[in-house]
């Protein structure tokens, strides 16, 4: 679990910040801890809704992490997307078959060490309507899901860097027979996230005779259109957007949907560099079609628009409820103060200066605040590894419906770590400033 | 009447709890107003009308949705052709023109998108629109007015105008992003003042269907590639849940469209099916969100409160000797937490509203169509509502303690 700089100096800034004043408080941490217990309901309070804040903010953050990972990890830093003219997203893009053959003929694709095919995927791209089987009650009767047709499914599974959790590959014809008197099925290999979603469709009776109670599984089938399709194998989650789409035989399911022509292309170059390249040829030098090329990474960076809006309501919705708490804990350390006030009268007495009596007030806030947001983070933390339903889009009607893994990273829990002693030291702060300007004999009164 | 004026002096007694109390109960509560906000909103979409309800018609299986523009007709008929065959009351078509001002089609800044219609249609279609009154509704009256006598016009989005800055009166150019090679010319006419289409735009569909017609003749003769799935979906109005179930028979049992095939459904129903994929941050909305915020506002108003209790100890024990009975004293302290939660959660709905809706024009977080939401009226009465659960919540603990003070402990402990 890494924690970048950035967070991270903060985050150690501030706990230097409580062991600076744990050394230079010259009032015994004893008395602090002795009167956040005497005041235990107060303390529980006031530390739950740290924990509160602290949880849901680490939680919003998982969802937004997996998401920024999910358009991450979905483009390959060698690929070039190649697409046609004008075309913003592969659901709106229409290649001739024509201009699909000249494309992989063109430099700086790689080839294939042994069979010297170039390493290029055909695929159309298709968006669409799926009825659902057995809707859960209060939920819609059709979902959308995407639907990637491909010529060779082992090329393109190269090609984007993907494997096969369990079972096969389609077949050259992407078909498989029915059972008897049935109809043809179509050949489909699903991605783990999308075959968890269908699994929800499931009746309790399919469900106790499932061999996999989690998602559908090889050998399992479902309807997509006017076909059924029949699952053949079941692509292993990279944490992409290719884990909520289902692969068929382009020349099958095309057909299906009235998506005769290639949507794209996807060409595997030397690296990043190369990629550039590639992508300013058949922008700027390449006459035998129109087409518009983005390097693989930058199409699906553009695809973050979605995560952005939902980090940016993250830190509203976080800063909001944080200034919340921050006023809950000043209410606290105020009537702290004023509870306690004869103790500072005797302190000051002792021969405590005024700093130091602040020091202690502070450090009582901000240990309360660390112990809330600590909790805060193992709550939060709770949701690593969940899966959840999503919309990722570009905002030019391009957006791909994905189930992605909630990812609680080192940054989350830092971050965490730091709002909660921000918290604590600006609700600590001015109550702690009012205990140091007490004088000794008035509060003694 | 004493009741009150007491529970009005002691939370006058220390303003700086109060005022602090009440900053957090403020904070608190605009969070739950802006989620119920979006979630009242997306639920108000989503549920079924039962009058003056509207259908669209898409492509059954393929998003988006691009049918030919020979189903226009019929479709707008509700594809009605027999003899008891029901009519819709209105209806209108919808075609997407993405389009950019920097010919290289670069810059996203430049680019923006538009519904091709029928200008009359926004005055009584367009969801929003249709509900506009005084002198909006005719400064959008007046702008589908031009748009009738001049079909190279269009009517913008404030957020678009202001984004490619350019005022109603202006000219400009949109090369085509979707329709590559159909590039037209456009006099601004109008603005949307709604959040709901502050990013949007609207042009005659007969000025694409026309730039459509004209491109075979600049381009060797070949059809434009997106001529014959030109339009992307068709609104009906009907009047009432009968009538839709006879029009969507109507068309879907029709063999007039068969390739695409087509499907009808209500409004809300679509908009149901598209929200989906959203389905689980609105559940962590309502479910988790909403009522972490009702718990930190209860725990906030429980901790200043049960505070104000302990230091009144003796207080309360001297009402007790006054005769006080402690069901009294259960009432003050949540009179008090009353006080402070409904007037504060009050203060902050309806500021929420007020600064929302006027000031930022809605709240700007875009999903699925919807760019903005506005904060709903019904929030003037979420705030008080909120803030008053929470602070009855906060204050049972404190007002049980308060109303179980013994006297005999308290005067034991002075004397």
């Amino acid at each position: 679990m890494s924690v970048s700089y950035t967070n991270l100096i903060p985050l150690l800034i501030g706990m230097s910040l409580v062991v600076l004043l744990v050394i230079v408080g010259r009032v015994p941490v004893r008395y602090n801890v002795r009167n956040l217990s005497v005041r235990w309901r107060t303390t529980l309070m006031t530390g739950l809704a740290f924990t509160l804040v602290i949880a849901l903010m680490t939680g919003m953050l998982a969802f937004v992490n997996g998401m920024f990972r999910l358009t991450e990890q979905s483009g390959q830093p060698g690929n070039v997307m190649l697409m046609s003219e004008g075309a913003t997203d592969e659901a709106f893009s229409n290649l001739g078959f024509a201009d699909v053959g000249q494309i992989e003929l063109q430099p700086g694709i790689l080839r294939d060490e042994a069979s010297n095919l170039p390493l290029a995927s055909r695929e159309t791209y298709i968006s669409c309507n799926q009825l659902v089987e057995n809707p859960a009650p209060g939920r819609p009767r059709r979902r959308i899901v995407q639907v990637r047709g491909v010529d060779d499914p082992e090329m393109s599974a190269r090609v984007h860097g993907l494997t096969l959790l369990s079972g096969n590959w389609f077949s050259r014809e992407g078909v498989i027979a029915g059972a008897a008197g049935g109809q043809n099925l179509v050949q489909a290999v699903v991605g783990e996230g999308i075959a968890r979603e269908f699994g929800r469709d499931r009746t309790k009776e399919v469900l106790a005779s499932a061999k996999n109670k989690l998602r559908l599984d090889v050998g399992d089938s479902f309807l997509l259109g006017e076909e059924r399709l029949a699952i053949v194998g079941v692509i292993k989650s990279t944490g992409s957007v290719f884990d909520s789409e289902i692969w068929a035989k382009r020349a099958r399911i095309g057909k299906s949907f009235g998506e005769e022509n290639y949507s794209t292309v996807v060409v595997r170059t030397a690296g990043p560099e190369e990629a550039k390249k590639v992508k300013e040829f058949f922008n700027k030098d390449y006459k035998d079609s129109a087409l518009q090329a983005y390097t693989e990474t930058e199409y699906f960076e553009s695809l973050a628009q979605t995560n952005k809006q939902f980090l940016g309501a993250t830190i509203i919705i976080t800063a909001i409820l944080s200034i919340g708490g921050v006023f809950g804990v000043m209410n606290t350390m105020f009537a702290a103060v004023s509870q306690r006030s004869k103790d500072i009268g005797v302190l000051r007495i002792l021969g405590f200066s005024r700093l130091e009596v602040l020091y202690t007030f502070l450090l009582e806030s901000l240990v309360l605040a660390l112990f809330g947001g600590t909790l805060g983070c193992v709550f939060g933390c709770l949701v690593h590894g969940t899966k959840a339903t999503s919309v990722v889009s570009g905002g030019q009607g391009s957006s791909k419906n994905v189930v992605l893994e909630l990812l609680v990273s080192g940054d989350t829990i830092s971050i965490g770590l730091l709002v909660a002693l921000l918290m604590g030291l600006l609700g600590g702060l001015i109550p702690s400033l009012l205990a140091m300007r007490l004088r000794p004999l008035e509060s003694l009164r | 009447m004493k009741f009150l004026l007491l529970i009005f002096k002691n939370v006058r007694r220390n303003m700086l709890r109060t005022s602090l109390t009440s900053l957090g109960t403020i904070a608190l509560v605009l969070v739950v107003t802006l989620v119920w906000s979006i979630l009242q909103f997306l639920a108000d979409q989503t549920n079924p009308k039962k009058q003056n309800i509207k259908a669209i018609i898409t492509e059954k299986w393929q998003l988006p949705s691009q049918m030919p523009l020979a189903y226009s007709a019929s479709l707008r008929d509700g594809a009605a052709k027999e003899e008891g065959d029901i009519h819709p009351i209105d209806s209108m078509t919808w075609q997407f023109f993405g389009g950019s001002m920097d010919p290289a089609r670069r810059d996203p800044k430049l680019r923006m998108f538009a519904f091709a219609l029928q200008p009359e249609k926004l005055l009584t279609m367009m969801d929003g629109l249709d509900a506009l009154q005084g002198e909006e509704r005719r400064q959008l009256e007046e702008a589908v007015e031009k748009m009738k006598r001049n079909r190279a016009t269009i009517i913008m989005g404030e957020d678009i105008l202001k984004q490619i800055d350019r005022r109603v009166g202006d000219k400009i150019m949109l090369y085509g992003v979707n329709y590559s090679g159909i590039n037209l010319e456009f006099e601004i006419v109008g603005s949307f003042t709604t959040a709901r289409y502050a990013k949007s735009s609207a042009i005659d569909c007969e000025y694409l269907n026309a730039a459509l017609d004209v491109y075979p003749s600049t381009h060797g003769g070949e059809k434009h590639p997106l001529a014959d799935k030109t339009l992307n979906l068709v609104w009906l109005k009907v009047e009432n849940p009968e009538a839709y179930a006879k029009v969507a028979e109507q068309i879907e049992t029709s063999s007039d469209y068969r390739t695409p095939p087509v499907k009808c459904e209500v409004s809300s129903n679509a908009i149901a099916a598209f929200l989906e994929g959203f389905r689980d941050i609105f559940w962590g909305m309502r479910w988790i969100l909403g009522p972490s915020a009702l718990i930190s506002l209860s725990l906030i108003i429980a901790n200043a409160i049960s505070i104000s209790v302990r230091e009144r100890r003796m207080e309360l024990a001297v009402m007790k000797v006054l005769g006080f009975r402690p069901y009294q004293i259960v009432i003050l302290v949540v009179g008090e937490s009353l006080f402070l939660g409904v007037g504060s959660g009050l203060l902050s709905s309806g500021g929420t509203y007020c600064v929302v809706n006027l000031i930022f024009g809605g709240i700007d977080f875009p999903i699925a169509f919807f760019p903005k939401f506005d904060i709903p009226l019904a929030a003037w009465w979420w705030g008080p509502a909120v803030g008053g659960a929470a602070a009855i919540l906060g204050s049972i603990s404190p007002a049980w303690q308060a109303c179980r003070v013994k006297v005999s402990e308290v005067f034991a402990k002075v004397a």
